[in-house]
């Protein structure tokens, strides 16, 4: 059984060797690749026992004192499975950066960070505390923000990281209001307490809660109408990327509302609201991916699509479905980040129109990229084939039509895909690019999460049994295996014409010279699409009010001693004239 | 004390913190500013006087219209002293000339 | 007892002693006499603050009597004590090298010593006019301290729109006491409770003291001396002013306005309502402001705005949550704040100060700061993002305190506002955050690339605050043997 030793550890590990990596100094950068190596394969370790260790009672209990209630650390079924993905893609894009990151100036802040990063993202999904969970919660957004502009010369990467940073804790707000909401009407700070009596609170007070929850769910997953922090956030270092906006933060939404489904299930249209989210999001970002041409951006808003389909699967009522998408999403978009990252970290562009034919140059990236695509086109029998279509099968028992857009997402899914293979690996290289293929460190990590996105999906049984032993009680996850799966998705009709759909999908871009009138028929939503459908511009005129705004409170201050007698005189009048006619009467 | 006699002691202080209020935002000179704190503070002397009487602690409130008085010529003394580098420094008494700070 | 007429009377009395010696030793050719005599004076009131502590933690409250002047140490008094001595220790230690090439720095310290005494007489005062004679004297030995450059032009100028609206704000104080010692015949603040003084008049008053006591607790709009004060005083000033100071002036109204608790109510909906007001107003001047020093300043009003509301929803629902929130944040701030103006400070000292430049410290003079000067970049962007409530950092842990204190009073307008709080915290982020980017560039700005070294006696006083900080962050009920007891004396001074 898990023990609160291994809790330490695998929380502490890696915050340890933050701390270790950051002392070691800027001067000593073999040591710093090492020692971030060793402590975050050593949290992996320890993450991959605890996987064994599941429960779901509080191994681990720090008081904080009455006001602040206790920390918990219950690693169940779901957080053992996070746990698991934080501290093993953690440590393999931390493999990569060897390669990646060589020469690069303040190595100890990037690693620091990193680990630190990965600390607080175990922290988050084993809290059983709500204090503990917005606590951890946070500091994932801060690492976040701190690696996407880790090259702070870039007024680009500054920009993304304070982006990022002020989408995710705006949504945030959701999350801390539903959280003292329900300590200021439960009194606990335990979130298994809030499940067990979540129905005898008012009903608008639970909207208000559950609905909290869905926005602070989606601006940190990215999903509508949040996303365009996501693309920005590109501009961090390729292995981050494929960590936190792809494995392991982005998750935290979803992860969220599945924590809290049993309690909000029932909140007159919140369901439908999740699905519609997600389903949104999957539609939206499908059309952003297919108009985008800087790689990485391009798998950003495939992403987004991805964590829609999560998002999706728990509005339909689908739990399991969705963290087992997770898992299967979280391998193969590290993968797909990663093998993008060896492709920019040689060609030095992310601009697929000046790629092409790549695939002569660097045979393995290429190989491990066709997986991970292949993967996430949902193509038999890759990981991202299986779960994708536990989701969908979620959505047909669901019963509602929206099933009907999420099965064509996955059309648009291979339709993209297949663009992104086609324009970076294959055709007529387009300009002269310095391509080789991936040193050693990076090979490894690559060809690790190449078999891991081949083979997760044999996982399902013992998965699902983990889930049912210790998530059964609240959330009625029931044990699934190998088998039953092979025989539910073959027999559900469903499947086929998604199949048939990727199929379409993958034709369309071999045949697309023939479809180049369709194209031109479609360019006005390719033009919307690349413009992302206009969020972007609604943000920028939400800062460009704001700043407005404090531009002319600053004329206030006009420095002027007269004035600001003024002041003090015309406070005294209101606050007299307040208390004659709000309290005189 | 009579109500009428309460009456003009209340306008008597209202009038001198008004005249000194006033005095703050209308003239430039820092020294008649520190003059126009000064009145309004000698309004106050007045209402805290008329306030011990008017409650019966007349020894009270002469006392701690006493202690203003002191505490006051500190600050008053204090704000000559900086009128005085004002001068030195800036090269005018003029209050306009003290607003670089702003924003 | 003793203890407690110590920890008045002897930083009272060693505030002529340190300027007379500091005046004998620079005589004496012999410059540090000043500022060693300051610092001990101030180690040295540690001792009678640990023993009436002590005393206080077993028998409660001490009363002390000194001619008609009546004391208490209660929990609110130990508060601004622990506040007040704390930060001016770490202060004067700080000053050491940052004030060593100015004249008369026995002044200085004799100054900082005597701002301290002052602050801790005053949370002790029972009396109202009392309150307002340790305010005025606080009022006085910081005007000094404000305009301490006093060949600097900006310098004098903030120094007198101090002082003119600080003397303002007396003027409103010292009228409403004559309309309560009208109303009531006393001063005493639990002898003015005890009556039942007509409504209308105890509105004039509270009126009056809000207003009054709001200016030098910068409550928006009449904050307008504090950017000018904050950014133009020495940066250990800066720290005791928006660390001690302002929240010396909303202890100083609380006190005064729990004595006219008949219409706690309404006092707590004034509360929260400059409370929001302080929050919109600090962000949005401090959005595009590019003086860090002033921006800090700015950045103060907005945590007023938090304390405000904390303490105005525990005045308005009588509930000892809200105040401890409150109260908790004063001390976060406090060394959140303090620690935000010493690391600025240090890198304005280290790249300008030094080389006898008095100019603004911009965010643009911040870049690749981290470069250079590692440590500083650390606690000053641990500062900011603490100052932005994110965690594991001691902003974080109050401010949930204070909207904690909000959701549990189970009323949906209370909640609005702490929904308003909370995005308001997000806006903040709009402007910390930059300093924290500027901080770790790589490429240095011409005035770091022209910055020289640190001194030891800068750092640690820096570090000590950064401990305190990233330490409550993990741990915030570390400090409740304090804000515990001083909410208890605040709630039953309020009758609740």
């Amino acid at each position: 059984m898990a023990n609160s030793l291994i809790i330490l550890l695998v929380i502490g590990l890696p915050w340890a060797g933050a701390l270790v990596v950051w002392l070691v100094g800027d001067r000593r950068p073999g040591w710093q690749h090492r020692l971030a190596v060793l402590f975050s394969a050593a949290a992996a370790v320890v993450a991959t026992v605890l996987l064994f260790g599941a429960t779901d009672r509080p191994v681990l209990t720090i008081p904080l004192g009455p006001v602040f209630g206790d920390m918990t650390f219950i690693p169940d079924g779901l957080a053992a499975l996070l746990t698991a993905i934080a501290a093993i893609i953690g440590c393999l894009a931390v493999i990569f950066s060897m390669d990646y990151m060589r020469g690069e100036q303040q190595l100890g802040r990037y690693y620091a960070l990193v680990l630190f990063f990965i600390g607080a993202m175990i922290g988050l999904v084993l809290s059983g505390s709500l204090l503990q969970m917005f606590f951890f919660w946070e500091i994932t957004a801060l690492c976040s923000y701190a690696l996407i502009s880790f090259n702070n010369d870039d007024p680009k990467a500054v920009a993304g990281g304070i982006k990022a940073l002020v989408v995710t804790t705006l949504g945030g707000v959701g999350l801390l209001i539903g959280a003292l909401v329900i300590v200021g009407y439960t009194g606990s700070y335990q979130i298994a307490d809030f499940l067990a009596q979540a129905h005898t609170l008012p009903a608008d007070v639970l909207a208000l809660i559950a609905f909290g929850f869905l926005l602070a769910a989606a601006a940190k997953s990215a999903q509508f109408p949040f996303q365009t922090w996501l693309p920005g956030a590109m501009e961090a270092p390729s292995p981050i990327s494929a960590l936190i906006h792809a494995a392991t933060m982005v998750n935290a939404g979803v992860y969220l509302l599945f924590r809290f489904y049993p309690a909000f299930a029932a909140v007159p249209n919140w369901t439908a609201a999740v699905t519609l989210v997600g389903l949104a999001s999957v539609l939206l970002a499908g059309l952003m991916a297919l108009a985008a041409h800087d790689l990485k951006r391009a798998l950003a808003f495939s992403t987004i699509s991805q964590l829609g389909y999560m998002v999706y699967a728990i509005g339909a009522g689908g739990l399991f479905a969705s963290q087992f998408h997770l898992l299967s999403h979280a391998v193969f978009k590290a993968l797909l980040f990663l093998a993008a990252g060896a492709v920019i970290h040689a060609a030095g562009t992310r601009d697929m129109r000046l790629m092409g034919g790549l695939g002569q140059k660097m045979p393995l990236v290429r190989a491990v990229f066709v997986i991970g695509a292949l993967a996430l086109a949902g193509v038999p029998i890759l990981n991202g084939f299986w779960s994708k279509e536990l989701v969908l099968e979620a959505g047909l028992v669901s019963d509602t039509p929206w099933v009907i857009g999420a099965i064509l997402g996955a059309g648009l899914t291979a339709l993209y895909t297949a663009r992104m293979i086609g324009l970076v690996f294959h055709g007529q290289p387009r300009s002269e690019l310095p391509a080789h293929d991936a040193p050693p460190a990076m090979r490894f990590s690559l060809v690790v999460l190449a078999a891991g996105a081949l083979t997760t999906w044999l996982l399902v049984g013992p998965l699902s049994a983990l889930f049912a032993r210790t998530l059964s009680a609240v959330y009625g996850i029931h044990a699934l295996t190998l088998l039953e799966m092979i025989e539910e998705v073959l027999a559900t009709p469903a499947t086929w014409l998604v199949l048939l759909l990727v199929a379409l999908g993958f034709a369309a871009w071999q045949q697309r010279s023939w479809l180049a009138g369709l194209a031109k028929a479609l360019a006005p939503i390719a033009w919307v699409a690349s413009h992302d459908f206009g969020f972007e511009w609604l943000n920028r005129q939400i800062v460009r009010v704001t700043m407005g705004t404090a531009e002319v409170t600053r004329i206030t201050q006009t420095g002027v001693l007269g004035w600001n007698v003024v002041g003090i005189i015309g406070g005294l009048i209101v606050v007299l004239a307040l208390l004659v006619l709000v309290w005189g009467a | 004390m009579t109500d009428t006699a309460l009456q003009i002691i209340v306008i008597g202080v209202l009038g001198l913190v008004g005249v000194g209020l006033y005095g703050l935002l209308a003239v430039r000179n820092l020294i008649k500013v520190i003059v126009a704190l000064q009145i309004a503070v000698k309004g106050v002397l007045l209402g805290l006087v008329a306030a011990g009487m008017a409650s019966g602690q007349p020894n009270l409130g002469e006392s701690l219209a006493v202690t203003v008085i002191v505490a006051d010529t500190i600050v008053a003394v204090v704000g000559l002293a900086l009128a005085v580098q004002v001068r030195r420094h800036v090269g005018t008494l003029d209050i306009k000339a003290l607003s670089s700070l702003q924003r | 007892m003793v203890a407690f007429m110590w920890l008045i009377i002897l930083p009272l009395l060693a505030s002529p002693a340190v300027y007379l010696i500091g005046h004998w030793g620079s005589r004496q050719n012999y410059p540090n006499a000043g500022r060693q005599a300051g610092l001990i004076a101030l180690l040295a009131t540690w001792v009678p603050f640990i023993l009436a502590a002590n005393t206080f933690s077993i028998s409660g409250a001490l009363t002390l009597t000194i001619g008609a002047m009546s004391l208490e140490l209660d929990g609110l008094a130990l508060l601004l004590a622990a506040l007040s001595l704390g930060l001016g220790t770490l202060v004067a230690l700080y000053s050491a090298e940052y004030m060593s090439a100015d004249a008369s720095q026995e002044k200085f310290y004799a100054m900082l010593v005597l701002l301290v005494a002052i602050m801790i007489g005053l949370g002790c005062a029972t009396d109202l006019f009392n309150l307002w004679l340790w305010f005025e004297a606080m009022a006085v030995s910081s005007y000094l301290l404000v305009a301490f450059y006093r060949e600097q032009p900006a310098s004098l100028e903030a120094g007198v729109k101090y002082l003119v609206q600080s003397a303002v704000g007396s003027v409103f104080v010292l009228l409403g006491i004559c309309v309560v010692l009208a109303a009531t015949g006393t001063t005493n603040l639990s002898a003015i409770r005890a009556t039942s003084a007509l409504t209308p008049t105890f509105m004039a008053a509270g009126a009056l003291f809000i207003i009054g006591f709001g200016v030098k607790a910068a409550l928006v709009p009449m904050h307008t001396w504090l950017p000018d004060a904050h950014s133009q005083a020495p940066s250990g000033i800066s720290a005791m002013l928006s660390g001690v100071v302002i929240e010396a002036g909303l202890i100083a109204l609380l006190r005064a306005l729990a004595a006219l608790s008949g219409m706690a109510v309404s006092w707590g909906v004034l509360l929260i309502g400059f409370g929001v007001i302080n929050l919109l107003a600090g962000n949005l001047l401090a959005l595009r402001q590019r003086q860090v020093k002033r921006l800090l300043a700015y950045s103060s009003l907005s945590h007023v705005g938090y304390m405000l509301i904390g303490l105005g929803v525990g005045v308005y629902a009588g509930q000892a949550a809200g105040i401890e929130g409150g109260l908790f944040h004063m001390l976060t701030h406090g060394m959140m704040k303090g620690l935000a103006f010493l690391s600025a400070g240090a890198l304005l000292w280290a790249l300008y100060i030094r080389r006898g430049q008095h100019g603004a410290l911009t965010i643009d003079d911040l870049n690749g700061a981290s470069r250079r000067y590692p440590l500083m970049a650390f606690t000053l962007a641990v500062a900011v993002l603490a100052l932005g409530g994110l965690p594991p950092l001691a902003g974080f842990m109050s401010k949930w305190l204070i909207f904690l204190a909000g959701a549990q009073t189970h009323n949906m307008f209370i909640v609005a506002v702490v929904i308003f709080a909370g995005l308001n915290s997000v806006l903040s982020l709009v402007y910390y955050a930059p300093i924290v980017n500027a901080l770790y560039r790589k490429e240095p700005s011409n005035a770091v690339l022209a910055g020289g070294a640190l001194p030891v006696t800068i750092l640690i006083p820096i570090l000590a605050l950064t401990g305190g900080v990233i330490l409550l962050g993990f741990w915030p009920s570390l400090l409740s043997g304090l804000v515990g007891p001083a909410s208890q004396a605040l709630l039953a001074a309020l009758g609740g």
